[in-house]
């Protein structure tokens, strides 16, 4: 496994096993490399859409579909509290986990709150929708809007 | 990308803020959505869909049109 998968990985199973995003450190520790090797790793991870970091560079803002800061969209699983960073990212925890979830949200117009059970099929039947402003071309000209 | 109760409520919405309705997806639409995204994710091999991926994956559920299009969502660019 090269050093890129190495790191993501590491920030991956991070995020998976706590709900929060890891510090350089504790990515480096988890992935057996340096903190250096970890940073000059991160932007090639934002290269293949799997990272998105804060203006300091190293602080960890999304590894889709966990979001490193506090949300609207909160899905719980086994013991663990996850933040999504949108309502596709709030499925794809218990995707990506392969554990069932319920997902906290709300209806962004009427703030009525969302509580949907997710299990390892997918959720059950629901009239809820989702919505999306951006066109899928744009995503990523500004993933944290989108 | 945003839940909402029901399309009154999208409408709604759009209205007030002034933007435009796009199409609307249902939850098990989402979840082959999320799926398709994310159920490799954890593992070393794993990838975010390209664009022929995810035309393919758009294409599966219905979604159709210019909206769904990803022609310059370009890769490898940071």
């Amino acid at each position: 496994m090269d050093l890129d998968d190495r790191v993501k990985l590491a920030i991956y199973g991070h995020f998976a096993d706590t709900g929060c995003r890891p510090a350089p450190p504790e990515v480096a520790a988890r992935a057996g490399v340096g903190v250096a090797e970890v940073l000059d790793a991160y932007p090639r991870l934002r290269a293949r859409r799997l990272l998105v970091l804060e203006e300091d560079g190293s602080s960890v803002r999304m590894a889709p579909p966990f979001s490193g800061v506090p949300t609207q969209h909160a899905v719980v699983s086994g013991d663990t509290r996850y933040f999504a960073n949108c309502a596709w990212d709030a499925l794809g925890i218990p995707a990506a986990l392969h554990r069932s979830g319920v997902v906290h949200s709300r209806c962004e117009e009427s703030g009525e709150a969302l509580r949907l059970e997710v299990g390892r099929g997918g959720p059950g039947p629901s009239p809820w929708l989702f919505h999306c402003l951006v066109p899928a071309a744009l995503w990523w000209d500004d993933i944290v809007f989108t | 990308m945003l839940f909402f109760r029901s399309e009154e409520r999208v409408r709604e919405w759009c209205a007030v803020h002034g933007h435009p309705v796009r199409p609307l997806v249902s939850m098990d639409q989402l979840w082959t959505l999320a799926a398709s995204w994310y159920a490799t994710r954890l593992q070393a091999e794993s990838h975010r869909p390209g664009p022929a991926e995810m035309r393919a994956i758009f294409a599966g559920l219905g979604l159709a049109g210019g909206f769904w299009e990803p022609r310059s969502d370009a890769f490898g660019s940071p």
